[in-house]
């Protein structure tokens, strides 16, 4: 198990090099020139001159590179300023360093990743399984008549019109603002709930959808006839032998779902600006702000990734068929 | 003659299809007798395993079934769910025919035979436990105590249907169904299988109905025989009438059906020369 652990962690860094390498090639070869954009209207050919010497610009792209991954490691010097590890560059639109910009923000979009992905769980795993327990009858074809709606509209139409009607018109809601939660819990809730419906309910649809089908399916499994044939009462079986077999799987959905927004949830949080990493993206694409992209990406590569292992390991606990045995 | 345990009478199984209801099983009647075994023969779609779900309630939604099914004098037909349920793995218990589909691959065999004691006999998981140990111990799984806490998949064939086994006896049911026990099993665990099932009947003095389309299968383990084709009941008799007399030509054609070692050696010699 600690074997299989350390290996997979190996390949995590692997694949963390490689997103490295790429995001870097693409976003610093193929975006205009970074010293220019430094520089800005009122420049000089010395100014420039010195802003690639400073940022290393001059230097064999490799050695860029390398210097860009010793800054995360061990961070770096640009000049005669200090960028502590984990050092991810400079924003070249506020001069901010790109890692304290990351640190800000990503305490807003884990609010908004956990919040919603509690409630699409509940309620997307709950009707799903109501569903299929009830198949075919009013309860079931209405609310999968409805999922199918929620999965098909876009969260940036829904998001503009809970804020027109909660916000504008019944004005039950503030407009989100991302206060501190210890500041004022109420208004902190407040303020998240509407980004959190928005971003759960396409997810809840989508897993009311799974998790009818998958409980439907188990439901027909041979083992749900002999636990019949044994006896067992009904609801005891759909917990013991329907749900675990059919929720294992949605594990793997929900951890890569998960993941994902945790690299930021660009389009709910941008509606309600809410400053998270979705935002930052967002905005650091609009103004071609290279070190702040290429730190966005790496952070999303890096939450997907790890999220992938965690599945895994979370699987093995779940079903007994993919246990590893220590070799 | 030992005494009468399981009545069909007229047993009719209809099941609804996109075409309109099917009668998939025509008035079947049968007898069981305590520690006696009956052996249900037929083709795929012969209504043999329809009749052996239509006893526990247990057909696919929107089955219905008409005639009489007793035991022991007691009518099982138009029970309450709460009622079969009671009976279910109780009085009368059910082995299915691919032992790794029919367990549970995320629960070990042990926790899968104490929920069946537990449902009717309640009591501890500890006593429970006590039971299931037991009750591998009874079926032969070696270092049963240790074996208790695995998982099906690591199990081979024969020692799931074993596992299968007893599960079924674990609440020491009157009657067993097994339904293509020893199907989906290669040839020499199939004999272990049968001659287990036949030892555990002796011990414990069960009725086994026995349902296959092997008939050399049913030989060896039947007193008696009902022979279905279509869901129709086409013979019903002693296994020794059936076997060395077939009235129906199904029967006939089914018996023609199972090759002979004599039929086998002239072939070769043909192929020989």
């Amino acid at each position: 198990m600690t074997r299989y652990v350390i290996g997979r962690l190996g390949g995590v860094v692997v694949i963390l090099l490689a997103v490295c390498l790429f995001t870097y090639l693409i976003f610093f070869k193929l975006s205009p020139d970074p010293a220019v954009m430094i520089c800005g209207k009122t420049c000089t050919p010395d100014r420039i001159d010195s802003i690639r010497t400073v940022l290393g610009l001059n230097q064999p792209l490799l050695t860029q590179f390398w210097e860009f991954l010793q800054g995360i490691v061990a961070g770096r010097d640009y000049g005669t300023a200090h960028c502590s590890a984990p050092c991810l560059g400079y924003s070249f639109q506020t001069n901010e360093s790109v890692w304290t910009m990351i640190t800000a923000r990503l305490p807003v979009s884990i609010t908004v990743a956990v919040g919603a992905a509690i409630l699409w769980l509940l309620a997307g795993v709950a009707g799903g399984l109501i569903s299929a327990v009830r198949q075919g009858t009013w309860w079931d074809r209405s609310a999968m008549a409805l999922a199918l709606t929620g999965v098909s509209v876009p969260n940036y139409v829904l998001a503009l019109v809970l804020q027109y009607l909660l916000v504008v018109k019944l004005q039950v809601l503030p407009f989100p603002s991302a206060p501190a939660f210890s500041d004022n819990p109420g208004l902190w809730f407040e303020s998240y709930l509407m980004p959190w419906t928005v971003l759960a309910i396409g997810y809840a649809c989508l897993y009311a959808r799974l998790t009818r089908a998958n409980v439907i399916d188990t439901l027909a499994e041979n083992f749900v006839r002999t636990a019949r044939a044994k006896g067992l009462q009904r609801s005891l079986i759909l917990r013991r032998h329907a749900l675990r077999p059919a929720l294992t799987p949605i594990t793997t959905i929900f951890g890569m779902d998960f993941a994902g927004l945790l690299g930021g949830a660009l389009i709910t949080e941008t509606v309600f600006g809410l400053n998270g990493i979705g935002k930052l993206a967002a905005d650091s694409i609009a103004k071609n702000d290279q070190p702040v992209i290429m730190a966005v990406t790496l952070l999303a590569a890096f939450f997907v990734v790890i999220g992938n292992v965690v599945v895994d390991l979370v699987y093995t606990a779940l079903d007994p068929r993919v246990r590893i045995t220590s070799a | 003659m030992s005494e009468t345990l399981f009545v069909v009478e007229d047993l009719t199984v209809t099941l609804p299809t996109s075409r309109g209801p099917v009668d998939v099983v025509k008035n079947a009647s049968f007898t069981v007798d305590r520690d006696d075994t009956v052996g249900i023969v037929g083709e795929s779609g012969s209504g043999k395993s329809m009749t052996s779900l239509a006893v526990l309630g247990l057909l696919p939604g929107g089955g219905r079934t008409t005639g009489s099914i007793r035991l022991n004098g007691q009518e099982l037909l138009g029970r309450s769910e709460a009622e079969l349920r009671s009976i279910r793995g109780n009085a009368i218990s059910m082995v299915f025919q691919d032992p790794l589909s029919s367990l549970n691959p995320y629960y070990t065999v042990g926790l899968q035979i104490e929920e069946g004691y537990r449902a009717h006999r309640g009591g501890t998981r500890r006593e429970a436990r006590k039971v299931a140990i037991e009750a591998l111990e009874r079926v032969q799984i070696p270092d049963p105590a240790r074996r208790i806490d695995h998982y099906p998949h690591q199990f081979s064939g024969g020692q799931r249907q074993r596992i299968m086994i007893a599960m079924a006896l674990c609440c020491s049911p009157e009657l067993l169904i097994a339904d293509e026990p020893t199907t989906a099993l290669d040839v020499t665990v199939q004999a272990q299988i049968l001659a287990l099932l036949a030892e555990l009947q002796a011990e414990t003095g069960t009725g086994l109905i026995f349902i296959t389309h092997d008939l050399a299968v049913i030989s060896s383990i039947a007193q008696r025989v009902l022979v279905m084709c279509k869901g129709d009941p086409v013979e019903y008799g002693t296994a020794e009438q059936i076997f060395s007399d077939p009235q129906h030509e199904y029967t006939r054609a089914l018996l023609d059906a199972v090759p002979r070692i004599d039929d086998l050696i002239p072939a070769a010699e043909e192929v020989a020369g």
